[in-house]
């Protein structure tokens, strides 16, 4: 009897049958996906870190290096199993030429290195160890992925010629992530290139017991060994390999439980809805002692009938798109041979989808024990009382239209019931206006500010060269001469060193020249003036522990100074560790040079872009909006894309949800509308307070959900920047998209959802409805 | 008298295929300007759907119903509402009160939807009609807070704001105790009175006999008639006795 029962009524809401069904495919299918990538990413993870025997330590140190020391220190520590040095040649993107592309633009460190010995091998596409012929060229993968190489491409480095063999698997390096990327050439193709990059170390160990990591890092920091450069140790290898497939897993699973959500509303409203059709039969069926669990049985028979096909969907689905989820991690990679855990897991995941489906159908189902016989048998409907709002009455309401009036005060009577419809219309708000304003923020110009660059036209800079504080003479006595430049600064970066509390030192980047013309964003304090003055980035500030006013010491050419820290700034760049000083210092090397210029005629950008490169090709000479463009252009693009997909979500979400409540809303208020309509109202008059109701719900929506995406979205988007080094972070509103267009959007969805869920309410026959 | 509404070879039916039925079966009438009628008959003669489909808030299949000279068929949607809101007044055996509204709003509710008298004036108007009802006291309580009678002569109260010319009740004192009943009757009689007609669809007979038009109903035909022709006379008495005898010679 229950398969006839499920039959029919299927049959008789084919839509909201089928729509939920979707929805819980979708759920199952991204839950399953979501689990099968997990396994197979710390599958092939722990392959590729086992067959390439990646370091457990790894110090990068630049400058001179003592081997004898180092090897004598890793003779005498009982943990290490092994130890070598390995070179990494970094060369200026520039002067390496893949096929047709350049790296000119590229903003990874680039180097050359060969094939280690012992440890930290570099793979080929089968997990093999490479072995380069003399004039072969082993590309990172990232460049095959973006299509900036492929096999058999001549390459050009340094003017000397190499085919490209290959692409490698870097278990150190491979993510995007990570900021350096290892090109392999033969021994004698880098003995031959060795003086025309910076050679940087990677001093390596692998010990004994990995658990001892943590005493050995101490170990190597206490002897005072070579240390200038980032330490990297198997663990964080093991995350930054995991981070870009585990940010998009976390992705999907947050989509999966945006999915399920919105299954579960669509199961509520209908359920709902078909519980008020069969309001009287349920209140007769309980006057006639027939038990509640029995009846619920047939709504449960028919929800396990759709959350079975749609789970079923669901994994067919999952298994057809499988393989192509694990595209990414298969290539960068390569095998986990885990697909039986995998499946097994990903099936879990779907039988929890069904499980949940089903427990929140009986959590809804819990609604009969309310059901008053009484009132069912008197009204056929549930006469929920009408609190609230009451001395909002038709009879003192002097401006408001009958309709907009019944419209409005229903939802004030009956927030409860609006409350769902109200939270969805308010997450899809949030998650239009976060993006929006997102983006136009990155847009902005006042962005650049958080790049710890003042707004300029154009910026300069000389780095990775010989004497850069003779070249940069030269063009500031260019710059001087002509008329079109109507002001410059030129910023010299040195590294010094910073007394700690501690007594120890670290080391700091100290940018020097005039931070005035042109200023940045100062989240406490101002920019340096007088000599005994610097500015830390917010990074800085908070590692080295130190306030706006606080004294620092600098030790300068082995004597120590003291500052006042005048201000703290924003700076996304350099890793956002910088600082900011104003005074004289001759005999510290220079790191690089920085020059900002500003022109008069802000047109001439290009053509003075085009003099100035030719004139010194030393340098880098970059337009400002290219230079952010370089910076942020990925990062905007994707939340470009991101708004694309979340305006398209929130509208979906939006009409979905407001056709399924109305549709609910009519089954339950079908006496009330035969009730209007026997007094005479139209059914144009009914539409009108159906689409009040949505339209106030929406207005309360957008406000809260502008509200909220004003203040907790603005404060999530901080955080994500305060993390890169961006403090006082602030949303530049886009007013057009964010306050007219997003709601207009909204405000057509929802009301045209809400005619749509509301057509059948004209044809509510008033005999079948008040009849007694 | 003015002919006010007239009802031709009225069909309508119900269900498809082997499982139709005809629910009015060629039924004419014809209700006079001030006319006080009832429709009597047993449960499922077709009486209530004869009210509604006088009252145009169901379809026909077959047979004409004009009001006042117009088609019914030929109005659209708008204009049979209109003609509900301006002309009609409806009155059931559970009162249709909306539960989002208090007594008051409920009781202006249709009028302050024709547009044509201010909040204000209406419920002044209402006030009036509350008083003549006895729920004066009772304006702005939600409608869990008042008794079926109370709440019957609310609904009435709604029916007689827009001033129509013909009130429809549908076993109006059906779930009313006797005295209660009695009472409502008493106001039907005075709106009578006034000079609206009003057509009650019963199966009591002390109801029927204080119109003075009765129409018997069986198996979606009307199976007979009893007109009184003077108001007081015969007593009710004789006229319930009267109604009786019919009742049984036509077997209902």
């Amino acid at each position: 009897m229950y398969g006839r029962l499920v039959r029919n009524d299927m049959a008789k809401s084919k839509l909201t049958t089928a729509t939920t069904m979707a929805f819980i495919a979708a759920a199952a299918m991204l839950v399953f996906l979501a689990l099968f990538m997990v396994v197979h990413l710390l599958g092939a993870i722990d392959n590729l870190m086992t067959q390439s025997k990646t370091p457990h330590f790894m110090q990068m140190h630049s400058g001179t290096l003592d081997e004898e020391r180092l090897k004598a220190f890793a003779q005498k520590n009982s943990q290490v199993e092994e130890f070598q040095v390995l070179e990494f040649l970094n060369m200026e993107g520039a002067d390496i030429l893949l096929g047709d592309n350049s790296l000119i633009s590229n903003v990874q460190d680039n180097g050359l290195c060969i094939q280690s010995d012992k440890f930290d091998f570099l793979l080929d596409l089968e997990g093999r160890v490479i072995r380069p012929k003399p004039g072969e060229l082993y590309v990172p993968l990232c460049y095959f992925k973006d299509g900036t190489a492929k096999v058999g491409d001549r390459a050009v480095i340094h003017g000397r010629e190499f085919r490209v063999a290959g692409f490698l698997r870097d278990s150190q390096m491979n993510s995007t992530l990570s900021s350096s990327k290892r090109f392999l050439v033969s021994q004698e193709d880098f003995e031959a290139l060795r003086d025309l990059g910076n050679t940087e170390y990677l001093i390596e160990f692998r010990l004994k017991d990995l658990s001892m990591l943590g005493a050995f890092e101490t170990a190597y920091i206490g002897a005072g060994l070579e240390a200038n450069g980032p330490t990297i140790t198997y663990p964080l290898f093991k995350m930054v390999n995991a981070i870009s497939d585990g940010i998009m897993m976390g992705v999907i699973l947050l989509i999966s439980a945006l999915v399920v959500a919105i299954a579960f509303m669509c199961i509520r409203f209908t359920l709902l809805a078909k519980i008020e059709e069969d309001y009287r039969e349920i209140g007769v069926l309980k006057a006639i002692g027939i038990r509640v669990s029995d009846i619920k049985k047939i709504y449960q028979a028919k929800y396990a009938a759709i959350g079975a096909a749609g789970c079923v969907l669901g994994l067919f689905l999952a298994l057809v798109l499988k393989d192509r989820i694990l595209e990414n991690i298969r290539l960068f990679m390569g095998e986990s041979h885990q697909s039986f855990t995998a499946t097994l897991l990903g099936i879990t995941g779907i039988i929890l989808v069904f499980l949940t489906v089903m427990a929140y159908v009986n959590r809804v189902l819990k609604r009969f024990k309310s059901i008053s016989v009484q009132e069912a048998l008197r009204y056929g409907t549930s006469g929920e009382p009408a609190k609230g709002a009451q001395h909002f009455t038709l009879s003192r309401s002097r401006l408001l239209n009958v309709n907009v009036f019944l419209g409005i005060k229903d939802v004030l009577a009956r927030k409860k019931l609006y409350g769902t419809m109200l939270v969805v219309l308010v997450l899809a708000a949030f998650i239009m206006i976060v993006p929006i304003n997102l983006r136009h923020t990155l847009e902005s110009e006042r962005f650049i500010g958080y790049m710890g660059i003042g707004q300029c036209d154009i910026l300069i800079n000389i780095q990775q060269t010989t004497d850069i504080s003779e070249k940069a003479e030269s063009i500031v006595s260019h710059l001087a001469k002509d008329k079109d430049i109507s002001k410059f600064a030129l910023h010299t970066t040195k590294a010094f060193k910073v007394k700690k509390g501690d007594g120890s030192e670290e080391s700091i980047k100290v940018q020097l020249g005039d931070h005035q013309m042109f200023p940045i964003a100062y989240s406490e304090g101002r920019a340096p003036v007088s000599e005994d003055e610097i500015a830390l980035s917010v990074i800085n500030a908070q590692e080295l522990g130190y306030k706006v006013g606080d004294v620092l010491t600098l030790v300068i050419q082995g004597r120590e100074r003291a500052f006042k820290v005048s201000g703290i700034y924003s700076d996304i760049t350099n890793g956002g560790k910088t600082a900011k000083a104003v005074f004289s210092d001759k005999d510290t090397g220079v790191m690089w040079c920085t020059l900002s210029v500003a022109l008069a005629d802000k047109a001439l950008v290009k053509t003075k872009l085009s003099t100035l490169t030719k004139a010194f090709p030393f340098a880098k000479i970059l337009d400002i909006e290219d230079y952010a463009e370089q910076i942020l252009g990925p990062t905007i693009n994707a939340i470009g894309l991101a708004r694309s997909v979340a305006i398209a979500i929130a509208l979906t979400l939006s009409v979905l949800v407001t056709l399924l409540f109305m549709r609910m809303l009519v089954a339950k208020d079908s006496h009330a509308i035969a009730i209007l309509k026997s007094l005479g109202f139209t059914n144009n008059d009914l539409r009108w307070q159906y689409g009040t109701r949505s339209v106030f719900v929406l207005v309360i929506g957008f406000v809260l959900g502008t509200l909220l995406a004003n203040t907790l979205g603005q404060g999530m988007a901080g955080g994500l920047f305060a993390s890169m080094g961006a403090a006082s972070f602030r949303f530049e509103t886009h007013g057009l998209s964010a306050y007219v267009i997003a709601p207009l959007a909204m405000a057509l969805s929802v009301f045209a959802a809400t005619v749509l869920g509301t057509w059948k309410a004209g044809s509510i026959k008033l005999s079948e409805n008040i009849k007694e | 008298m003015n002919n006010l509404i007239v009802g031709e070879d009225i069909v309508k039916i119900y269900g498809e295929g082997d499982e139709q039925r005809r629910v009015l079966d060629q039924v004419s009438l014809t209700i006079e300007e001030g006319e006080f009628m009832a429709v009597m008959g047993p449960s499922g003669s077709g009486k209530t759907t004869l009210m509604f489909a006088l009252s145009g808030m169901d379809g026909l299949d077959g047979g004409r119903v004009a009001y006042r000279g117009r088609n019914l068929a030929e109005l659209d949607e708008r204009e049979l509402s209109d003609l509900r809101r301006n002309e009609m007044g409806f009155v059931f055996q559970q009162p249709t009160l909306l539960k989002n509204l208090n007594i008051l709003d409920n009781i202006i509710l249709p009028a302050l939807r024709n547009g044509k008298e201010s909040a204000a004036q209406l419920t002044r108007k209402a006030r009036a009609l509350m008083k003549r009802m006895g729920i004066e006291s009772l304006e702005k309580r939600d409608i869990t807070q008042a008794s079926g009678g109370q709440l019957q002569r609310a609904g009435i109260c709604r029916a007689l704001m827009g001033k129509p010319s013909i009130i429809f009740g549908d076993e109006p004192t059906g779930a009313l105790n006797s005295k209660s009943a009695e009472e409502i009757m008493d106001i039907f009689a005075q709106i009578v009175d006034e000079g609206t007609a009003v057509m009650l669809v019963t199966h009591d007979a002390k109801v029927a006999a204080r119109t003075q038009h009765i129409l018997f109903m069986r198996d979606g035909k009307i199976v007979s008639e009893l007109r009184f022709l003077k108001k007081n006379s015969p007593s009710l008495d004789q006229r319930l006795r009267l109604i009786t005898e019919r009742m049984r010679e036509v077997g209902i």
